[in-house]
């Protein structure tokens, strides 16, 4: 078991250090958005790192996929599906969800 | 970045203007854009970066015919002022500056009034352009085209699929092809306080059904979240319908828009998958691509909302 910070943590204290202390010294608005999108990417690792694997393995959504291109869909194949989203957004765009609500 | 980029000297020798200051512009999807201050206006010089977001991108000197047939249409258009080449080894053209604000989050906060059948307006010029005027255009399957794209990416999607499949099953009594945009939505459009300047970015400009572009703003995504307003987060799908009607003689009703309000989804969602792989290929590295690998799961449910709701 490696010492803490556990990655989490680690992605944390870089997400700390880009919002709190570079963020508000940006002047240059190209910076400034790509300092955004580098925070939000790290909030979807950490996210990733805290939800752990869950959902579908990526053979079970090939065989899927394939499946669904060949015409064989079934009934339960929406919910199936809106479940399987729903899951990669919880990670990398909860506040996304809601709007659905 | 500001300051001159190495090939403003060629720039110079090739419009025999001279440059004052240069600067990128951010949010350039698969070429660049510089602001370029010259001693007669401001130009925009846009330059190719390498990558492609869909297959059928227009190479930069198709593009900047297309922008030379707007503005003969009459559509609002930057005026385009010389293609230009190869710029240092990459193919470029000039247009002119544009002041206004194209960030549609900033738009949909407070869009000036009539847009929405401003948008019409210049939706119905476009498509009057004569597609004996762009004679390298091409028309496509479009489900097959987007097939093929989401194969190119590599990763299963089966909620892309799904779309497809559903769009497969529901194709529509087809319109005659038109010349379109291809990209028409908040974004690629100027506004100032007084209302629409100008349309941008024609590289994926190609002939096709006409409602492609007519949904294309409706795409949720599109509307920056303001949700309640469907027409791009500025307005109501109803007024630009019925100016878009007036203009060009063809009635769309509402309802015929949500197939390709569907294939708007799975076509934004693709364009995602497709524009990370520039990062993760090493084609163009960027944080910006990278994300917006994880942003296809918000067109996925989308679509998958739209479809439970058909």
């Amino acid at each position: 078991m490696p010492d803490r910070p556990a990655a989490p943590e680690l992605i944390e204290a870089v997400f700390e250090f880009l919002s709190g202390e570079l963020l508000p010294t940006l002047d240059d608005h190209r910076l400034k958005f790509r300092t955004l999108v580098a925070m939000n990417a790290l909030g979807i690792a950490r996210r990733e790192l805290e939800a752990g694997e869950e959902g579908m393995g990526e053979d079970e959504l090939r065989e899927l996929a394939r499946r669904i291109r060949a015409g064989d869909v079934d009934e339960g194949l929406p919910a199936r599906l809106k479940e399987h989203v729903a899951e990669k957004l919880r990670v990398s765009n909860p506040a996304y969800l809601e709007k659905y609500e | 970045m500001n300051g001159p980029a190495p090939w403003a000297g060629e720039l110079e020798a090739r419009l025999g203007r001279r440059v004052e200051a240069m600067h990128l512009l951010p949010g350039g999807a698969s070429k660049e854009a510089w602001a370029i201050e010259t001693d007669e206006g401001g130009l925009l010089v846009r330059r190719a970066l390498g990558g492609v977001i869909h297959e059928a991108t227009l190479s930069l000197e198709h593009e900047f015919e297309v922008l030379q047939a707007a503005e003969e249409a009459g559509v609002r258009v930057p005026h385009p002022v010389a293609y230009l080449g190869e710029l240092a080894g990459r193919e470029a053209f000039a247009m002119e500056f544009v002041e206004g604000e194209t960030i549609g989050r900033r738009i949909v906060r407070d869009p000036p009034a009539g847009l929405e059948t401003q948008l019409a307006d210049e939706l119905a010029k476009i498509h009057a352009i004569p597609p004996e005027r762009l004679p390298f255009l091409r028309s496509s399957d479009i489900v097959t085209r987007f097939e093929h794209e989401l194969d190119s990416v590599g990763d299963p999607h089966p909620a892309l699929e799904y779309g497809l499949w559903w769009l497969r099953e529901h194709r529509p009594e087809p319109l005659p092809d038109v010349v379109a945009h291809g990209d028409f939505r908040l974004g690629n459009v100027v506004v100032s306080g007084r209302g629409l300047v100008c349309i941008l970015d024609w590289e994926f400009a190609h002939l096709s059904d006409p409602r492609e572009d007519v949904a294309w703003p409706l795409v949720r995504a599109w509307r920056f979240g303001v949700d309640e307003r469907r027409l791009g987060g500025v307005g109501e799908v109803g007024p630009y319908l019925e100016r878009y009607a007036e203009l060009t003689g063809r009635s769309i009703p509402e309802e015929e828009l949500y197939w390709w309000e569907v294939l708007g989804n799975v076509k934004w969602g693709v364009g995602c998958l497709t524009q990370c792989r520039r990062h993760l290929t090493g084609l163009d590295r960027s944080v910006e691509y990278a994300v917006l690998g994880r942003m296809a799961a918000e067109m996925e449910y989308e679509l998958l909302d739209l479809i439970a709701h058909a």
